[in-house]
């Protein structure tokens, strides 16, 4: 498979991303609630959740699903 | 006047308790309201909002002891029900995805050459320098599986994707290609190279 140039930009950016402290999909799950709750409150997100945003930035799947956790949420919200 | 964040969440009690019957019919509808709006039209797939809420009822009465109230109930509960409903919709969107899209004749190979039409740089040699080095940490420093499943990642398979077609789980999956990058990375700092460096050439 020859990679295109877009494909290995992407490559680079995981790369450059890469960090050691990282969690996987189930860790971010077990954190998920915590980290909707604090965004639907409008509080800052603490420090011990950063790495949920950074698992997000990196996971397309766990940002899809946080991003139908938080339709469904704020429809609850009205 | 009182606070509503104040009111104590007693969903736990309510549903291990007397009122039990009634608290599942509060939190069912709950549930079927959320998840009717957030995955509706999600894949461009039809579906039953109320068997995955009758799926995510049964999860979350199983799984009580483990809400620790670091969130709100309902929160909590929206994310298990999340997490079901979008497996079930991806597990049907992976079903309707070509085989022949995923698994090519070519093995594990990853080829990072590219011609000069594809990136405008003004320092050719100095991205070619890169990208023989990426080329090298790629076929040296990276397993098979780690190859194959970058490769899918590429080509725009999602994790749970790539997991039914690797027999693996999402997690395990995460962490192959987290681990490749990992080694791809230290295997330019090793060289001196910093990733970020890399990555501006290729921005």
């Amino acid at each position: 498979m020859k990679l295109n140039a877009q494909q290995i930009a992407d490559l680079i950016d995981l790369t450059a991303g890469t960090t050691q402290d990282a969690i996987g999909c189930d860790g971010c799950y077990e954190l998920l609630d915590q980290f909707a709750q604090a965004e639907l409150d409008g509080i800052p997100i603490p420090e011990s959740l950063k790495v949920v945003h950074d698992h997000l930035v990196q996971c397309k799947c766990c940002r899809d699903e946080y991003s139908a956790l938080l339709t469904g949420l704020r429809e609850l919200e009205g | 006047m009182p606070d509503e964040e104040q009111v104590p969440d007693d969903w736990p009690q309510r549903l291990r308790g007397e009122d039990r019957e009634q608290a599942i019919g509060e939190l069912r509808a709950i549930l079927l309201k959320g998840l009717s709006k957030s995955l509706n039209n999600r894949y461009g797939k039809p579906f039953s909002a109320e068997d995955i809420v009758q799926d995510a009822l049964l999860k979350i009465l199983d799984s009580l002891d483990q809400f620790q109230g670091r969130s709100k109930f309902t929160t909590w509960a929206m994310t298990v029900a999340t997490r079901i409903g979008i497996s079930s919709l991806r597990r049907k969107f992976n079903q309707d995805t070509s085989l022949e899209a995923f698994a090519n004749d070519d093995g594990s190979r990853i080829d990072v050459a590219v011609s000069s039409d594809d990136l405008s740089l003004e320092d050719a040699e100095q991205r070619d320098v890169m990208l023989s080095k990426l080329q090298s940490l790629i076929d040296n420093e990276l397993s098979d599986k780690q190859r194959k499943a970058i490769r899918a990642f590429l080509s725009g398979f999602s994790t749970d994707t790539i997991a039914d077609r690797m027999n693996m789980n999402r997690n395990a999956v995460y962490k192959l290609i987290h681990d490749a990058r990992a080694k791809l990375k230290a295997g330019f700092e090793r060289d001196g190279i910093i990733a970020a460096d890399v990555q501006a050439i290729f921005a």
